[in-house]
């Protein structure tokens, strides 16, 4: 009786997915309510966590209970530690959500709100949970060892040196472009700059109270962090439209650019206990309340999607950025579908923790469907804003016009109505000057989640202060990628450059830090500058460029993955791993190919350089040309490391199906477990 | 239902411990047989975050 209702409850779930998939892709002409998008995702992830990561579980991992993991074996009271599942799932997903999945489907909403639906939901439950779970499974057999490691012991050495080349590559493209996205947010706005500002003394003064007042109390200063964070939301108001203070913090794209900058290069070389953790700590407290707030708001209010379900930029003419459905909109959306990052932190911290094997499944596989689900909510955000409004204020003035009449009538021309006025009514509403050309994704999911939240908590009257308290916080935690990626290039360089004289590889010598720190933050902020510069927003060719490397990192991680699964079971349930990787080869070759060689300026690296070389030559534009070359080469290098990988990788398969290579398994000899439940309190 | 409510704040306020490195320090005390003190507290927090900023964050 009980497993008939289980049967008829499952049948009930998948008929509820399939139904709203069904209406969501068929619906047309008139507004969809966000609660088909809910109802299709949460269907969809339940029934794939419940049966295809259940098989991979059961079938091709095996996973069992009986046997003991590193966090047990290796237990030492630092990294290895057997945790209880929930908290390791917590851990995990504040790890893996970032800004990509919110930025993302923000940007990708120009395709309308149909596309980045079925890839979000289709990506994750075939391609990005399943890279997580069999990475995160794979590094838990191996005594917690990193994704590099695993690809130099099971591919060979070019696949480990391609793992580490490729994440310092992603690092540099990664920071500049979601610098680009504070810079875009900030432009012209005295009120966020400031309460941006603000949280930099803060910082500083939550590090003192935890080095010296209060050692140890992080959440007790985390919410002291929070509170003073919110009063200067509400102080930045008045500096905003105090006649000294409002012109000191009213700064243009370049001053910006330059602060961010400077900003990293000194997060990068002060101690990190003044800066950079107590940020890090404040942030991750804040994405984690928000997110959970964004979702139970979209749930409560459940907004009509104003976007229509595909719209006329499939076609490749798309304002926000340039290049037809295939490949840019799976390129634009990496996190919350597929992103290679996450193999990382799956190889990193969590297998230390991980107590027993059935809670891979979970924290793999469950994690990354939480953060779909995020993405979800910031797509639904996005496309709950007028389309007008939308592409008023993601679509640079170089598009659609360099004043707000002439925007407001390209952008109505594409059949999006929006009038100057509408805007400038608007931007009063939210406390900003104007919201036309402000590109990169975060003020308009900021307008969309003010929207959300004021119609729970309040009214028209506080949208300003949602408004600028999204800002903050996608900026709050954009600085700590920034800053905490800037020492993690640091640190990657310097063992780099170890090699070559080894005082430059030694972590604690101030000449050698200085250096390497200028490096990296010279490198991201080269792009960075590019991206201010750009005429065409700067979005359009870094947003792509990242979403490349990323998808390279993963399809890195899939071929790792195919590895492990054919030492296991030789080509039997290599098809888990190797259709999203034929997937994300194709997407990856098509999008660089096409981001080099395309003869439309605004998709071709080249055919821009060309078509700029073709006009009046000054210093700006042989500058443009050649950043347009530079980005042609750094697309270059993500092709050949795709296909040096990918060359690689199936030479070593086909050794092995053929039986001419070993297939030797580097997993960590069967150890029973001695754990007991009460352990992992 | 007060019970699984009880559960469900026990296991959240325990990830949130986890994410702000107080059960890792609770950990190291007790792995050292050690007491709380600011001194202590700087020795473990500057090994765990120079440990923590050596590995890429997620985009």
């Amino acid at each position: 009786m009980g497993k008939l209702l289980r049967t008829g409850a499952w049948i009930l779930v998948a008929a509820a997915g399939a139904f709203a998939l069904a209406g969501v892709a068929l619906k047309r002409g008139e507004p969809v309510n966000s609660a088909w998008l809910v109802t299709a995702a949460v269907c969809t992830y339940l029934a794939a966590y419940r049966f295809y990561s259940a098989f991979i579980a059961a079938k091709v991992m095996a996973l069992d209970d009986r046997r003991a993991t590193p966090a047990e074996r290796l237990r030492n009271g630092h990294d290895f530690e057997p945790t209880n599942k929930w908290i390791v799932f917590g851990h995990h997903f504040a790890a893996i959500a970032g800004p990509g999945p919110l930025v993302g489907p923000t940007l990708a909403a120009q395709f309308g709100y149909l596309p980045g639906t079925l890839w979000i939901i289709l990506g994750v439950v075939l391609g990005g949970a399943v890279q997580d779970f069999v990475i995160l499974f794979a590094s838990v057999r191996r005594d917690g060892k990193s994704l590099g490691q695993m690809a130099r012991e099971e591919i060979g050495r070019i696949g480990g040196g391609i793992a580490l080349l490729t994440v310092l590559l992603i690092m540099i493209i990664l920071l500049a472009v979601i610098g680009l996205v504070v810079v875009n947010a900030l432009k012209g706005s005295p009120w966020g700059t400031f309460t941006i500002a603000a949280t930099m003394p803060i910082a500083v003064f939550m590090g003192l109270y935890l080095r010296y007042w209060r050692p140890g109390r992080v959440l007790e200063v985390s919410l002291i962090g929070f509170l003073l964070v919110v009063a200067s939301i509400f102080a930045g108001e008045w500096v905003a439209h105090h006649a000294v203070l409002g012109p000191w913090f009213t700064l243009g794209g370049m001053a910006l650019a330059i602060a961010l900058i400077i900003y990293g290069y000194a997060a990068s070389a002060l101690p990190v206990w003044l800066l950079l953790a107590p940020r890090d700590y404040l942030s991750t407290f804040v994405k984690l309340g928000v997110v959970l707030l964004l979702g139970l708001g979209v749930l409560i209010v459940r907004p009509d999607l104003q976007m229509p379900a595909l719209t006329q930029f499939t076609d490749g003419t798309g304002p926000i950025f340039a290049g037809k459905i295939f490949p840019f909109c799976f390129i634009t959306i990496a996190c919350g579908a597929i992103s290679g990052f996450h193999a990382l932190i799956s190889s990193g911290t969590t297998p230390k923790l991980i107590a027993r094997e059935s809670h891979i499944r979970p924290v793999g596989y469950g994690s990354m469907l939480l953060e779909s689900f995020v993405a979800m909510m910031a797509l639904v955000a996005a496309c709950a804003l007028e389309p007008g409004v939308f592409f008023a204020v993601n679509s640079p003035a170089g598009i659609v016009g360099a004043t707000p009449a002439a925007a407001a009538a390209t952008i109505t021309s594409w059949g999006f109505p929006v009038t100057p006025q509408q805007m400038s009514e608007l931007a009063r509403h939210v406390g900003e000057e104007t919201l036309f050309y402000r590109t990169g994704g975060a003020p308009s999911l900021a307008l969309g989640m003010a929207h959300i939240f004021s119609r729970i908590a309040g009214n028209e009257a506080v949208l300003r202060f949602w408004y600028h308290f999204a800002i903050m916080f996608e900026a709050l935690f954009i600085l700590t990628v920034i800053d905490a990626g800037t020492r993690v290039g640091r640190f990657m360089l310097q063992d780099f450059l170890g090699h070559i004289w080894k005082p430059l590889g030694r972590t604690s010598w101030m000449p050698s830090v200085l250096l390497t720190s200028a490096l990296i933050v010279a490198a991201w902020g080269y792009f960075l500058v590019q991206g201010v510069l750009d005429p065409l927003g700067g979005i359009n060719s870094l947003w792509p460029l990242f979403g490349i490397a990323n998808q390279l990192l993963a399809a890195v991680a899939l071929c790792v993955a195919t590895t492990i699964l054919i030492k296991m079971h030789g080509a039997k349930y290599m098809w888990i791993t190797t259709i999203p990787l034929a997937w994300l080869v194709t997407v990856t070759f098509a999008g660089a190919w096409q981001k080099i060689f395309s003869s439309a300026p605004r998709v071709g690296f080249l055919a821009q350089a060309r078509l700029l070389e073709a006009g009046p030559q000054t210093a700006q534009t042989k500058q443009l040309i050649f950043n347009n070359r530079l980005d042609a080469v750094v697309c270059g290098i993500f092709l050949v490391l795709v296909a040096a990988i990918l060359a690689d990788s199936i030479r070593v398969w086909a050794g092995i199906l053929r039986g001419t290579r070993e297939a030797r398994s580097f997993e960590a000899p069967f150890a029973p477990s001695q754990l007991e439940a009460e352990e992992l309190g | 239902m007060t019970r699984a409510w009880r559960r469900f704040w026990h296991t959240l306020l325990a990830v949130l411990r986890e994410l702000a490195d107080e059960r890792a320090y609770q950990r190291h005390l007790r792995a050292h047989g050690r007491a709380p003190s600011g001194e202590e507290w700087r020795r473990f927090s500057e090994e765990r975050l120079r440990q923590k900023y050596q590995r890429p964050r997620c985009c």
